[in-house]
């Protein structure tokens, strides 16, 4: 399909992306071709094994792609020396397990991130706290991961991500290990960051109901885009 | 939160196991404090032991042995009339068995030769004369022995009045039972032998003529040799050993918190590959992963010798109250010793963190998404 590319053009241009594993006898990705645009909610969706997670870490700079080219406001991630950095400022990452470190409280969680920037520790520290009032965790400030329920350690999660001023948030499964009503919570509360703050949230997803609410919809199988299209009614 | 805040909840993570590192590297510097503070303690002691009794050359044949082989005693005539030699006095040193004291230091000088002189009567008083059967004791060799003035000391089969104890100026001094050197060459049967000159310059004598009186004497008397005092303890073939067996010891002790420290730090780093490679999702560079890694084991060392540094001076305190060595040294637990335990303590941290820091920064980010 053709893509819209406004005034502030593709954020992400993939062209023939492919990913082997094991000398070529796994095949994640079998030559994947899309353009996003800054601000677009996109849901990529398919059966596992499908490569939805190979192809967000692609995006993330986790992994290197075994062919094709990625691109990244126009630039081409392959080239770039300076990964750690992307991965550091340009991008947000949300996953389903949410991985916070067990030894530190909600706030340093947060504040992890951050190291990578040239912020004081005051302002590290300020910046958290601001991060966590803005996903409702005020009183939760100083709870270590154990204490914290499944919907607020995503809450955490989601702060963490937004730490350095990410435009691009990728989310694995973000509510895949929650119960329905703080996966919606969780939902709600990515969408309205998404939209407060422009971000381009790109987000893998088993969940028809979750994607549902996308403006756009990749859907993969066996390595392969077999359906991208705009969501006409998103929810 | 600072970045020392992340270091420390790292190590945090197993407090068990971080003690108990620490303890392993913590014995690993005692043993360093202890042997190596011993070892230069008992070269200090016996350096202020000379100079407590105005000694500028010793002359004796220390070879392998703690206690210098004897050698016949016209050796210090032959000296005497050397340039820049003031006075001469001849001595018999022993280290034996007294009483209920293993180990002790006997020294017998020359009648009236300037050895005595340093000796400030404590209580009673000098022999009478070179050929009165009796003893003087040093503060501390009294107090080991349980002895004083009036009492009986038994030296190898002979009886002896102890008729004063003295301070000597010196750990060796006070810890030594000091009689005339006729008496106990009769006892020990070793007349016309003695083993140590203490030779006196003439006022005023340079260190490069000392030197070079040295080397007349070694040319003279090849049975013995002369060295400027202080030096003569680490002249001594036996005392070098020591000193290399407690390097030796403390090294592998060392080798052992080297491995102990390695080991945790790669346990560290495995079990927390998820945790390392969300790092390195979230943006965090390799080098900061490494740094992190380095900085934990490095505190681990740091914190293993403070405790191990404490662990050696309390040690050595205690050692050297037992009865089998008080009165024979003074260890030397300056703060060089400790700073000089502590550094090698963060050396051997920062070494056993190389390969679990470099195994870190082989971790893919990718690994994050998994699990």
């Amino acid at each position: 399909m053709t893509m819209p590319n406004g005034d502030s053009g593709w954020v992400f241009e993939a062209s023939g992306l492919k990913k082997e594993y094991e000398d070529g006898q796994v095949q994640a990705l079998r030559g994947v071709d899309f353009q996003i645009q800054q601000g677009e909610f996109i849901a990529i969706v398919g059966p596992s094994g499908s490569g939805k997670s190979t192809l967000l870490q692609m995006l993330g700079a986790l992994d290197y792609p075994s062919a094709g080219t990625l691109k990244y406001r126009g630039d081409s991630l392959a080239h770039r020396t300076d990964l750690a950095s992307y991965r550091a400022h340009e991008i947000g990452f949300i996953f389903q397990a949410f991985h916070l470190l067990p030894t530190f409280t909600a706030l340093e969680n947060v504040q992890i991130p951050m190291f990578e920037t040239h912020r004081a520790a005051s302002e590290r520290k300020h910046r958290a706290i601001e991060l966590l009032k803005a996903v409702g965790l005020e009183t939760r400030l100083h709870h270590f991961p154990a204490k914290l329920s499944g919907g607020e350690r995503q809450r955490v999660a989601i702060a963490r991500s937004l730490a350095n001023g990410a435009s691009v948030l990728l989310a694995d499964e973000p509510t895949g290990n929650l119960d329905s009503e703080n996966a919606e919570l969780i939902l709600n509360l990515i969408v309205s960051l998404r939209r407060e703050q422009k971000l381009t949230l790109i987000l893998v997803t088993h969940d028809r109901g979750i994607s549902s609410q996308a403006a756009r919809i990749i859907e993969m199988k066996d390595g392969r885009i077999v359906s991208d299209a705009f969501n006409q009614a998103p929810t | 939160m600072t970045f020392f805040t992340v270091v420390t909840r790292g190590l945090m993570r197993r407090p068990v196991r971080t003690g108990l590192t620490i303890v392993g590297i913590a014995i690993g510097i005692a043993a360093v404090v202890a042997l190596v503070g011993i070892s230069r303690g008992f070269e200090t002691s016996w350096e202020t032991g000379m100079k407590s009794r105005g000694t500028d050359i010793v002359v004796s044949s220390m070879r392998n042995a703690l206690t210098p082989k004897p050698f016949n005693a016209t050796v210090a005539e032959r000296i005497a009339p050397l340039p820049h030699v003031a006075e001469t006095c001849a001595l018999l040193v022993d280290l034996i068995s007294v009483e209920k004291a293993d180990m002790m230091i006997v020294s017998a000088r020359q009648w009236g030769g300037f050895s005595w002189k340093n000796l400030k009567i404590v209580s009673g008083r000098l022999p009478n004369d070179g050929a009165e059967r009796a003893v003087v004791l040093g503060q501390t060799a009294a107090e080991v022995l349980g002895k004083k003035v009036g009492d009986t000391l038994q030296l190898e089969t002979e009886d002896l009045a102890v008729v004063g104890t003295v301070d000597g100026g010196a750990v060796v001094e006070n810890g030594s039972v000091i009689l005339s050197l006729p008496l106990f060459q009769e006892i020990t049967g070793n007349q016309d032998k003695i083993n140590v000159i203490d030779l006196r310059v003439t006022p005023g004598t340079a260190k490069e003529e000392l030197t070079r009186l040295c080397e007349q004497i070694n040319g003279l008397v090849p049975e013995a040799r002369a060295v400027i005092a202080g030096e003569h303890i680490r002249d001594s073939q036996a005392y070098r050993m020591i000193s290399a067996m407690s390097w030796g010891t403390s090294l592998l002790a060392v080798l052992v918190g080297v491995l102990g420290v390695m080991n945790t730090m790669l346990m560290t780093v495995l079990e927390r590959t998820q945790e390392i490679c969300v790092l390195l999702a979230i943006g965090w560079t390799r080098s900061r992963i490494v740094r992190m890694i380095l900085w934990e084991s490095a505190l681990l060392g740091f914190l293993g010798g403070v405790v191990g540094a404490l662990i050696g001076v309390v040690g050595v305190k205690v050692l050297v109250t037992t009865p089998a060595i008080r009165g024979l040294l003074e260890p030397q637990l300056n703060p060089p010793l400790l700073v000089l335990a502590v550094a090698i303590a963060v050396v051997v941290g920062v070494i056993s963190g190389l390969y679990p820091a470099w195994r870190s920064s082989r971790f893919t980010p990718s690994h994050a998404l998994h699990g």
